[in-house]
């Protein structure tokens, strides 16, 4: 189990060292640099080729790639060129924000979604079926921001119930908090509530045509029991594979729902380096977000078996 | 709106006259958004709009802008220049402290003058005042204690435009504390009213009140004149995103908007509760097109398109009367602006197209670079699509995030962009700032030898008469060239609560939270 | 077995789905008024007779563009679909079929891809190659290729094992031979299913990328693009970004019903997955 793990993470560098090049020369292609920006539309052109020796942005990109490479090893991922913070230190504390909202939407969404789309499995082609899919369909089909937007507008505008810009850390008031990511976690959990009951509809299915549950209902049991005891639990593991795919996905691309949030999470802080060419924070960022989807997915893949019968008993 | 204007300013004389009716500072918080965090806190170091803004409250140079964009003394009492108009005599004025205590003498002036002058500070006005621009400043020396005199190699009509930037830190004032043992910044001890307080990086920054602040006498002036902190803490907190920041204020999450994009700014014009104020800035909306590019190269052309263009219904209708036409690089809120430089020929489609005849064009279609970050720049590109069209000319706008068109304006690799300058406060400036050799500098605009003769000279002459004249040729021979066609001067929408009293908008768009009290 | 729910897919998402593309091909030879035409006095009219879902912030016709806006929509999401499917097939097979280091290889940078949250790739791809219909069609393609490498490759791999293939090889046909008559053709299923969700994936994206300020450029309308631009009024104009949004959120519920009646139908065990 744990050789296996290892095993697994040393086979997950490659890839991470071939995200990091991709990054590092996607940036450098991007036409436009930080100094561009900074200087703005009186660019003198001495002064700006000073700047740019001085961030050793002059340098041929291999060996800019080189260094950043070897101080990466060693857990320094360089200063942000438009405020100068140390990239790590800045890219957790991003996290912090982002992975709270992502793990109580996906939480509270699992919770809805995961009984909702056995029943539906369980009630297959009927009426009930047709409605808890199509509801879940629906959802899914709505722009996340656009979603976002209106909720905004009713319940923090309209009725005023919530603040509308801000965050406020947990560490600091709890309370305030939750007021303030009530609605992006709100907006995140209805459309993972539409992704994941499909998901978790199909796994059901699956397992409704296992033999044990044929069996047991050979047994007599009643139908609400072989669901509760057989069905739900079984569905639980390819449901939980699909989470993690989808808690991988959602880490990095939650930058629309933080850009209406105004949250200072890790997508937007990646967004706002695409367009402000902070080299440093991209490159940190996607080396973070590429190496949270190994690792989830890691995570999930150990924890398969405890869920799953069938895989510990092959 | 205008009603709320005077109402503020009235409010504003009352209390210079009437001590018994003055407001008294106060224990409470206002609270001010800005569209991104600041960058940093050195001045003229890594800095943008909003940096220039929050540092504006805490440091303060010799002299600094005024409303009217003259240049006024600040913590300088007065300055005199000799006769020979190479040096500067600066009188500083008693009694100033920094924030650490300290009171502030000739001695920290030249430390902090010549700590801008050495390159390794980056400081960003230096290639402005080390010889590769206009003048070289030569010496910074202390006469007395009270006296500092700047010497430059040649006179400067502009040396005081420049080093009253806020992009230059204002040329601030520093107490040599600011910099650490080893050369590196530590914080900004300056002389403002207000003094940095607690920042968190990303979310906000508070200033608080500086107890034991000098102020100047007399009227808030620009970034001079009287300055009083009636707030105890000013906390700026960034809400990048328009539409929220809007949100927040009608949610009263935040005091004051800065920087308020002209979507937002309509549909604030419109509510109860909220005052929105607008003014000319020293900015500029244009055209910009490439007389390199094997089409537009033809004069001709370039003249079409500008005749193509209804530019009065662009304004109008991009900025719902709340900017005003100007064909002239000169900003129309500058005392240079004069009307002649407010004509611009009608629109003419026929001519247009008559032109474009001569020209031989043929249809051949013309990229124009648009940005979705500057609104109001995209909308005036989208309408003057359909414009050029009308009169058989064919432009295709490819959008581009900032840094890409940017990046683009920097290479002069374009062949139209819908561009939008920063303030230049000083009309020499706004010409030199599109006007030069495109062989060497490519992010020039306009490449005419005998312009940027006139231009140079237009620096170093010091009679108003004979400036103004040389400013009016320049119209003349920009508005034959056209190589660009300028719409209008930006306004700074600033919108505040309604309780909140004493917010005025002026034409450098930076937005001043001192003088501003809470009903 | 009762078969409400697939039928009454079928038919809803064939309706929602139709709709969609008859509104984009009438768009073709005809729309109310001209959906690029600009008329600066006519801004933020609210939906009336004359313009029957209103005007935007510069005075166009908001159902013209909404008409037009379909095709381009449709078209924009198609064709990335495609350049996605053609490009992670030809990956996958070759992938699957060969195995050895040349699957190891190409795994290795698909998965390095697949860790890229799809619509940042996009967006950092759209910042190189600049925003443009074509671009956003090569984004989203390469975006979304990993995905289809990586189902294909499963398809081959699996397929690859069987007799029909084995068959093939034993009465001397070539492997180039044997992969473009038996295997390819067996992906097939899984692909058109996977096509479908891509499909609802691609329109979805190309607004939240124009939301983030780098979708389609105009005056081209996309539903993307309208939502995006529709932001700043949404109080003071609901109809600019209600119509754009409905006419995504019923065009995806359609793509995905239609895409589970397909799934059914052509993959009937595994139905769902």
């Amino acid at each position: 189990m744990l050789r296996y793990a290892l095993n697994r993470l040393l086979l997950s560098v490659p890839t991470l060292i071939l995200v990091s090049a991709a990054v590092f020369l996607l940036m450098r292609l991007v036409p436009g640099d930080p100094v561009v920006l900074m200087l703005g539309d009186q660019a003198d052109p001495q002064q700006a080729a000073d700047m740019r020796a001085a961030m050793g942005l002059d340098r041929s990109v291999f060996v800019q790639y080189g260094l950043w490479l070897l101080h990466a090893v060693s857990g320094d991922l360089g200063r942000s060129t438009t405020n100068d913070l140390p990239v790590l230190p800045l890219v957790l504390s991003r996290f912090q924000v982002t992975a709270t909202i992502v793990f109580a939407a996906v939480a509270i969404a699992a919770v809805v979604a995961i009984p909702l789309g056995t029943v539906a499995a369980w009630r297959q082609n009927t009426k009930a079926d047709f409605a808890i899919v199509s509801g879940a369909t629906l959802l899914l089909s709505i722009p996340s921001f656009w979603l976002g937007l209106l909720m905004l507008l009713f319940f923090g505008l309209k009725l005023g119930w919530v603040p509308v810009v801000g965050y406020v850390s947990f560490s600091e008031d709890a309370f305030k908090a939750a007021l303030y990511i009530v609605l992006p976690v709100a907006t995140l959990t209805l459309i993972e509530i539409g992704i994941l009951t499909r998901m978790a509809r199909a796994a059901a299915i699956d397992v409704l045509r296992l033999e044990y549950v044929a069996h047991a209902r050979a047994k007599g049991l009643r139908e609400s029991r072989v669901l509760r005891r057989h069905v739900l639990p079984n569905a639980f593991a390819p449901t939980l594979t699909l989470i993690g795919i989808v808690l991988g996905n959602l880490l990095g691309g939650v930058a629309v729902i933080e850009t209406v949030f105004t949250l200072p999470g890790l997508g937007r802080l990646l967004v706002d380096g695409i367009y402000a060419r902070d080299y440093p924070v991209v490159q940190g960022c996607m080396l973070f977000i590429a190496t949270i989807y190994v690792v989830v997915n890691l995570l999930v893949d150990l924890a398969y078996p405890f869920f799953d019968p069938r895989v510990t008993a092959s | 709106m205008r009603a709320a204007l005077g109402r503020t300013v009235f409010l504003g004389c009352l209390w210079a006259a009437q001590p018994a009716l003055a407001q008294t500072p106060g224990d409470y918080t206002i609270r001010a958004s800005l569209n991104s965090d600041i960058r940093g806190t050195q001045p003229g170091g890594n800095r943008d709009a909003n940096t220039d803004v929050v540092m504006m409250h805490v440091l303060e140079g010799l002299v600094a802008y005024r409303e009217d964009t003259s240049v006024g003394p600040m913590l300088a009492e007065s300055w005199s220049l000799s006769e020979d108009g190479r040096t500067y005599t600066f009188k500083l004025r008693q009694g100033v402290t920094f924030h650490n205590g300290a009171t502030m003498t000739a001695a920290d002036v030249v430390w902090s003058w010549r700590r801008y002058l050495n390159p390794a500070t980056q400081w960003r006005c230096l290639p402005d005042l080390d010889g590769r621009g206009l003048s070289k400043v030569v010496s910074v020396e202390a006469v007395d204690a009270q006296t500092v005199a700047v010497t430059l190699d040649k006179p400067s009509a502009i040396f005081l435009s420049i080093i009253a930037r806020a992009d230059c830190g204002q040329t601030a004032i520093l107490h040599p504390d600011s910099v650490g043992a080893d050369g590196q910044w530590r914080e900004p001890i300056g002389t403002g009213p207000y003094r940095i307080g607690e920042w968190k990086r990303g979310q906000s920054i508070e200033l608080t009140r500086f107890d034991r602040y000098a102020s100047r006498q007399g009227e808030m002036d620009g970034f001079t004149g009287g300055k009083v902190a009636y707030a105890a803490r000013l906390r700026f907190v960034v809400i990048p995103d328009a539409s929220a920041a809007r949100a927040a204020l009608l949610g009263n999450s935040v005091d004051v908007l800065t920087d308020v994009p002209m979507a937002e700014a309509t549909d604030l014009r419109t509510r109860a509760g909220v005052t929105l104020l607008h003014t000319p800035t020293m900015g500029v909306t244009a055209f910009l097109l490439q007389t390199r590019d094997p089409v537009l190269r033809d004069p001709r052309i370039r003249q079409a398109f500008a005749l193509s263009l209804d530019v009065r219904q662009i304004v109008e209708g991009t900025m719902e009367g709340m900017a005003q036409q100007n064909p002239s690089i000169v900003p129309i809120r500058s005392r240079w602006h004069d009307e002649a430089q407010s004509q611009r020929p009608a629109r003419n489609v026929a001519a247009a197209r008559r032109l474009l005849a001569e020209a031989g064009y043929r249809g051949q279609p013309i990229r124009m670079q648009v940005n979705r970050r500057y609104a109001n720049t995209y909308d005036a590109a989208v309408a003057a699509q359909a414009m050029a069209e009308e009169a058989g000319l064919k432009i295709e706008l490819e959008v581009l995030d900032w840094a890409t068109q940017l990046d683009r304006y920097t290479r002069g690799d374009y062949q139209m962009q819908s561009f939008i300058y920063s303030a230049r406060l000083d009309p020499s400036l706004s010409y030199e700032m599109i006007a030069g050799p495109k062989e060497t500098q490519p992010r020039k605009v306009w490449d005419n030898p005998a312009a940027q003769a006139l231009i140079q000279r237009s620096m170093q002459v010091t009679g108003d008469a004979e400036r103004q004249a040389i400013l009016a040729e320049l119209f003349k021979m920009f508005s034959q060239d056209v190589p660009m066609v300028i719409l209008y001067n930006q306004p700074d929408f600033l919108a505040g609560r309604d309780a909140i009293q004493g917010l005025r908008a002026w034409p450098s768009g930076h937005t001043r939270l001192w003088n501003v009290w809470v009903r | 077995m009762p078969r409400i729910r697939l039928r009454a897919n079928a038919l809803i998402g064939s309706i929602l789905v139709g709709a969609t593309l008859l509104l984009a091909a009438a768009s073709i030879v005809w729309t109310p008024r001209n959906p690029l035409a600009v008329a600066l006095r006519q801004r933020l009219k609210p939906p009336s007779a004359e313009f029957w879902l209103g005007t935007d912030e510069v005075g166009r016709d908001v159902f013209s563009r909404i008409m037009t806006g379909a095709g381009t929509s449709v078209m924009v999401a198609g064709l990335a679909v495609l350049a996605a499917v053609l490009l992670g097939s030809l990956l996958g097979l070759v992938a699957g079929f060969l195995r050895g280091w040349v699957d190891r290889v190409l795994m290795g940078i698909n998965d390095a891809l697949l860790a890229f949250p799809g619509i940042l790739l996009a967006l950092g791809l759209m910042a190189v190659i600049g925003a443009s219909q074509w671009g956003i069609i090569l984004a989203l393609g390469l975006a979304y290729a990993p995905t289809v490498a990586r189902v294909v490759r499963g398809a081959v791999l699996s397929i690859r094992e069987r007799e029909f293939v084995e068959a093939s090889r034993s009465i001397g046909n070539s492997e180039g031979y044997t992969m473009w008559r038996h295997v390819m053709p067996n992906t097939a299923s899984p692909l058109i299913v996977l096509a479908t969700s891509m499909f609802g994936w691609a329109i979805l994206a190309e607004s939240a990328l124009s939301f983030l300020g780098l979708g389609v450029p105009p005056p081209a309308p996309t539903w993307g693009n309208m939502l995006a631009a529709a932001r700043p009024y949404m109080e003071s104009a609901i109809w600019l970004s209600l119509a754009p949004g409905l006419c995504i959120a019923l065009t995806l519920l359609g793509v995905n019903l239609l895409g589970d009646a397909l799934r059914d139908r052509l993959d009937p065990r595994s139905a769902e997955r």
